[in-house]
């Protein structure tokens, strides 16, 4: 290791004193590491619905889809935009801004739509 | 304000006793550890592992939090992202969190064979019983802590704020935080959890539109735009608009207010040098260099010029004395003479002599007037030409037809000479007329020139593009393309038709293409068509060239538009001018307000839930008891707490669309907390400092003997 950076201590050592098990042990070099749960399978897991409606848990206490006038902005200016491009799904507000949406490579247009998660993915 | 972290390393751990708890706010955005009762945490870093290879040794090694960018250079960080131990809000990923946990208490300075003190960790509302579980484990089983609390962030920096009489103990709190946000309803000082809600909305998702935005916006610029860099952008700039739709139109209109709150981030950028016009004693100095390299090359040329004379003059010499000789000679001896000399016939050492006379004469400069010879020659080389065919022998006729072989190149070739001559001569009299033209009238000429390069240039880049298309969608669906017969170009659609075409000509039902050799001439036919595509567009090419250098000429404002690469639409700022010092400005306009924005409306990002303001609505409907008084109680002391709630504007914002919720007159008080980012630690130690906080924690045995079902239902009493 190069001196400076024992000096920064910017490496994380692999022995504790104040450990038990240290992380080595657990975790043996070479092997697989162990396969973590995501978020989605740790509430399947827990099983929800096995449990009275009335009680809060995690997914009970999500909120609900909004119930106010969605905002229409325009994709690439953000100004109001209450029109909208049939061919590349995006929103505009003035001519000025039409011309460069068609003018747009497709590239592009799917990172606007990405924005507003409406980009079309190809399973 | 950036972000420091704290992480030196403290020495005091051992004049704390057993019983003194570690309080860890261990939140998704930062990681905070400190010991109970004091004010500040001790060390407080960014909560995510890098775990990079070392460049020479090649060993994996962890880093954990937010360090210098200068020390990482040793490692190569390119296969390893910075991860964090969290999604969405819950710890899932525990080895990472074990590694995050080592730094801390390796920080806060522990030293002794295990962590002999209380711990009050933070969570999230609700939290699974899984990841709060194995988070325990990790607690009991590897640090040996004795004894553990779980508390809820958002509910201790409440408490905190309500100890210090900024709201009531009936109240609501909203916790913007990194990945969500929560509002919590506060009755008689204990969260009430049935009344809570949460939108997956939080200061990552803004930092990260905003990213996504100026990157699309800029995207010459786009490596500039790392995470940390965008983070400290949003932090300086970014601030919620009273109303959205009037702040837009502000900038839509361009008024004066717009350019004011319009801010400009300008990226460092060097001039190009200025080159200083030449001095005069400059243009003499380059000019006498010229002169003295002319001359010298003059003077070469000369040399080597009456070196060539005196060769050839010496050659000349040689050949006529060899002459000379052979006439004296006798002539039994003419053969043996010829072959010393090797030359195999009189006729030869004439025709060397004439050749070696002609170059001498070219050398001199003397005009051409060989060209007549020439032709008397020509007339003499095939004298069997002439004569008819059935008058001569076999070899005569072998002979003739080489003559006239000979002759027809050699006609052939003076004529092409004479086109050439013409050509010159035509091109000559257009320039000339070009040049008249252009002196009667500079202005018109001028604007001729350059709509014609505008079109020329434009016909071109039309022809690129469609080729390119047509090669792009030829490569990617080749199978696939024949529905797009319109896209693609002649030569694409030739091809196709002579595939076709072959595949249908043989047997009916049977592909016996490629049994014979001659299917396969096919295919020279299809790359034939490809090549004549590229001679049509070379005559453009080469119009626009002349024209393009005519207007270099003549036009002293002229820049020629470079030829862009194909495959590059927007890689490069467009350099049809020089680059100034506004093309390394990021102006940050609309985006200031447009990206805090969608803590109201997530579905600017296309999220589905309730914005903020919604969302108190939300909460006080899911209370189990409706009570006007009780509601009212509550819109009268709401805390804003957490991180991303220290937009200015936010606090007016959320009373305007709170006010829009609530019947009128209601009263309706928003208040930010004292320290919105250290408050839950704040509120957290204040607890753990308590006395009867040792009641609220449960302890290894508790653990083992009640099981999962209690821990499930473990919840902490938040007024002691």
């Amino acid at each position: 290791m190069e001196a400076e950076l024992i000096n920064a201590e910017l490496v994380l050592p692999t022995h504790f004193s104040f450990k038990r098990i240290q992380i080595y042990e657990k975790y043996p070099k070479g092997q697989p590491r162990g396969r973590w749960k995501h978020l989605k399978q740790i509430l399947q897991a827990e099983n929800y619905q096995n449990h009275p409606p009335d009680e809060p848990n995690y997914v009970n206490i999500e909120s609900p889809p909004s119930m106010h006038p969605p905002m229409r902005i325009c994709d690439i200016t953000g100004f109001e935009a209450p029109y909208h491009d049939p061919r590349t799904n995006l929103r505009y507000a003035n001519t000025d801004v039409f011309k460069l949406v068609r003018s747009l490579p497709n590239e592009y247009v799917q990172r606007y739509l990405a924005l507003r998660n409406a980009a079309v993915t190809l399973k | 304000m950036p972000f420091i972290s704290q992480i030196k390393r403290q020495t005091d751990y051992n004049l704390f006793s057993s019983t003194t708890p570690i309080v860890i706010d261990n939140g998704a955005s930062n990681f905070r550890i400190g010991w109970a009762g004091e004010n500040d945490p001790r060390v407080i870093f960014r909560n995510i592992v890098q775990r990079p290879r070392h460049k020479t040794t090649g060993e994996t090694v962890s880093i954990v939090g937010d360090h210098d960018t200068t020390l990482l250079k040793y490692f190569d960080c390119s296969r390893s992202g910075p991860r964090s131990a969290f999604d969405s809000n819950v710890v899932y990923q525990f080895e990472i969190m074990e590694y995050i946990l080592d730094f801390g208490f390796d920080r806060l300075g522990a030293n002794g064979s295990e962590i002999d003190h209380p711990v009050l960790i933070t969570e999230c509302i609700l939290n699974p019983v899984q990841s709060r579980s194995k988070m325990a484990e990790l607690l009991f089983e590897t640090y040996g802590v004795p004894s553990v609390a779980f508390g809820v962030d958002a509910a201790f920096s409440y408490k905190y704020n309500q100890q210090h009489g900024i709201c009531d103990k009936d109240g609501l709190a909203f916790c913007p935080g990194f990945t969500t946000t929560h509002v919590i309803p506060f009755i008689d000082g204990e969260p009430v959890y049935k009344g809570c809600s949460r939108t997956n909305i939080g200061g990552y998702h803004v930092t990260d539109y905003l990213k996504q935005l100026l990157s699309l916006k800029y995207p010459h610029h786009m490596a500039r735009f790392t995470w940390e860099k965008v983070e400290d952008l949003k932090m300086e700039h970014c601030y919620i608009a009273p109303d959205y739709a009037s702040e837009a139109r502000l900038f839509q209109k361009g008024t004066k207010e717009a350019e004011e709150k319009t801010r400009c981030w300008q990226l460092p950028w060097v001039p190009p040098p200025v080159e200083e016009p030449p001095s005069e004693e400059e243009i003499a100095r380059k000019a006498a260099i010229k002169e003295r390299q002319g001359q010298r090359l003059r003077e070469m040329a000369e040399a080597k010029r009456s070196s060539r004379i005196n060769e050839l003059e010496n050659q000349l010499r040689g050949l006529e004395f060899l002459l000379h000789q052979l006439e004296q000679v006798e002539e039994s001896e003419v053969q043996y003479f010829l072959r010393e000399t090797g030359y195999v016939s009189r006729q030869e050492i004439e025709s060397a002599l004439a050749k070696v006379t002609q170059s001498l004469r070219k050398v001199k400069g003397e005009p051409k007037g060989e060209q007549a010879e020439a032709e008397e020659k020509t007339d003499e080389k095939y004298p069997l030409v002439s004569i008819p065919d059935n008058m001569l022998t076999p070899d005569q006729l072998r002979e003739k037809r080489r003559q006239m072989f000979l002759k027809t190149t050699s006609d052939g070739r003076q004529r092409a000479k004479q086109k050439r001559v013409e050509e010159d001569l035509e091109r000559e009299r257009k320039n000339q007329l070009d040049e008249q033209k252009r002196l009667e009238n500079p202005e018109l000429y001028l604007g001729e020139m350059r709509v014609k390069y505008k079109e020329l240039c434009e016909k071109v880049e039309q022809r690129k593009r469609l080729k390119t298309n047509g090669n792009h969608s030829n490569g990617n669906g080749m199978s696939g393309g024949v529905g797009r017969g319109e896209r693609l170009n002649a030569a694409q659609r030739e091809r196709m038709r002579l595939l076709t075409t072959a595949a249908f000509d043989r047997g009916k039902g049977e592909d016996t293409f490629g049994a014979k050799d001659e299917d396969w001439q096919l295919y020279k036919l299809m790359s034939k068509d490809n090549d004549d595509d590229d001679e049509g567009l070379d005559e453009d090419e080469t119009e626009l060239a002349r024209v393009s250098s005519r207007l270099q000429e003549i036009d002293p404002t002229f820049v020629p538009k470079p030829e862009s690469g194909p495959s590059q639409p927007a890689a490069d700022i467009p350099r049809s001018r020089p680059l100034t010092k506004e093309d390394f400005q990021i102006l940050l306009g609309v985006e200031r307000f447009r990206c805090p924005e969608i803590l109201f409306h997530p579905n600017l990002i296309g999220i589905d839930q309730a914005g903020l303001d919604e969302m108190a609505g939300v909460s006080m409907r899911r209370l189990p008891s409706k009570d006007q008084v009780l509601e009212e109680r509550l819109t009268n002391s709401i805390l804003m707490t957490g991180g991303s709630c220290l937009y200015p504007g936010l606090g007016e914002r959320l009373e305007a669309g709170i006010r829009m919720i609530r019947p009128c007159g209601s009263p309706i008080k928003v208040v930010r907390a004292l320290d919105p980012v250290l408050d839950a630690w704040r509120g957290a130690s204040v607890y753990a400092a308590a006395v009867q906080f040792a009641q609220q924690t449960f302890s290894r045995m508790d653990y083992y003997e009640k099981g999962e079902d209690w821990l499930r239902r473990y919840q902490f009493q938040y007024t002691l």
